[in-house]
């Protein structure tokens, strides 16, 4: 789930922080910018590992800040295609499921993902799994007894596959005028800068108590 | 700013767990320590005019925040790994076929059922059909049992309130406490009378 990666930056020290170690001023500005960020085509940056490189302190004409050209390493959450992990079903609609793991929320298992046959019960606002029924549509799924639906209900703690991630780098575009008052707050059609895209549809994966206990004949039937 | 190398290594979430512990205890320490001082040169009647601005790295501490109530939480087997035993385990796992990506996600997952495995191993019957057990075992051995893991959760919630309250040279002695009392292996119900018994 988490890699290292090794980052370059000019990164400037208020002189009221000139008291502390300077590493420790170094790594408290860095957290400030990095942390709890996508960077594109990194991931999310969680916090400052390590300070690898830095040079010596220069004052610029102008402020009293001494910049610093630094090497560090960052922990960043970046899950590699094919990984394994754990994760929270966050909510359900009629497009998929939305996955949380806490810190991170924007990822997604496509209808295409999920175990089939499966179909979304708008009553329990929750998608099932039908395993071992030949019904193929999902109006035939919803007739099915309820006994025999296995449900992927919020909450549940779900392991799933990584399938792909993608990053979105949207600039925002020229601010609207509106009978001359600037609109602001226009979120809604912003994408998240870091998605990720999701499966279930395998054997072992989804909500991790359909497995337990469950032998390796399990596994053969399917 | 500039990458220099996107992915350098990488992190179990073991690894990733304990630094932001170390991060967050740092943080309690240095407010409780701040706290303290300010009081101090309230009660000596001292104007603070140099004082530096406090600072919350916000984004820091959310991130650090759920970042540890995840990779923290029942479901994790973080809570029954220790650094020894995934040392041990990894060297169990050189002498498998297994690629570096999977050697992680076996850390990270600690899988203890033949399922689980296959989801994290490409082709498992074929690469390691035999060595299917010796690997799960390996990983059962990695983790103290369910038993302790569940009493350290608890000496861990109990730490956490003796850091707040801040007492952190006496946590040394409660920890010596406590094991002592696992050693007794008495049940849950004489906790309160052994603490009465430790004052």
């Amino acid at each position: 789930m988490f890699v290292l990666s090794i980052l370059k930056d000019t990164v400037a020290v208020h002189p009221s922080q000139f008291g502390l170690p300077p590493e420790q001023a170094l790594t408290n500005e860095l957290n400030k910018k990095y942390a709890n960020k996508v960077l594109h085509d990194v991931g999310l940056c969680i916090c400052v590992f390590d300070i690898s490189e830095a040079g010596e302190g220069k004052v610029r004409y102008g402020d009293g800040f001494l910049w610093y050209k630094v090497v560090f390493r960052m922990v960043v959450f970046r899950p590699f295609a094919s990984e394994v992990m754990l994760a929270k079903v966050k909510s359900s609609d009629e497009d998929g499921i939305r996955l949380s793991v806490g810190f991170f929320d924007d990822m997604y298992v496509p209808l295409v993902y999920l175990p089939e046959p499966c179909a979304f019960d708008p009553n329990e606002r929750a998608h099932f799994w039908l395993p071992g029924s030949e019904a193929t549509s999902s109006h035939e799924l919803l007739d099915s007894p309820t006994v025999n639906r296995m449900y992927i209900d919020a909450g549940e703690i779900v392991r799933v596959r990584v399938e792909a991630d993608e990053f979105y780098d949207d600039e925002p575009g020229p601010p609207k005028a509106l009978e001359g008052v600037q609109q602001t707050g226009q979120l809604e059609n912003r994408r998240s800068p870091y998605t990720i895209t999701c499966s279930l549809a395998e054997q072992g994966l989804g909500p991790v108590s359909w497995w337990k206990d469950a032998g390796v004949e399990a596994m053969d039937e399917g | 700013m500039e990458v220099v190398n996107q992915k350098s290594a990488l992190l179990s979430n073991y690894e990733v767990l304990t630094l932001l512990r170390e991060l967050e205890n740092d943080h309690l320490a240095r407010t409780r320590t701040a706290l303290r001082i300010k009081k101090e040169e309230e009660a000596a009647g001292i104007a603070r005019t140099h004082a530096p601005p406090e600072e919350v790295l916000e984004n820091l501490r959310t991130v650090e925040v759920e970042a540890i109530q995840h990779l923290s939480a029942e479901y994790q087997p973080t809570s029954s790994q220790s650094e020894a035993g995934i040392e041990r385990l990894t060297r169990s796992l050189a002498a498998y076929d297994l690629t570096k990506a999977e050697k992680l996600q076996i850390v990270n997952l600690a899988p203890t059922e033949a399922v689980e495995l296959y989801v994290i191993v490409e082709e498992l019957e074929d690469r390691l059909g035999g060595q299917l057990d010796d690997i799960l075992t390996a990983v059962r051995e990695s983790l103290t049992s369910t038993p302790v893991a569940e009493r350290s959760t608890e000496e861990n919630a109990v730490e956490e309130i003796v850091y707040q309250a801040g007492e952190a040279e006496d946590y040394e002695g409660w920890d010596a406490n406590d094991m002592v009392f696992d050693d007794t292996g008495e049940g849950a119900g004489v906790e309160g009378d052994l603490d009465v018994d430790d004052d």
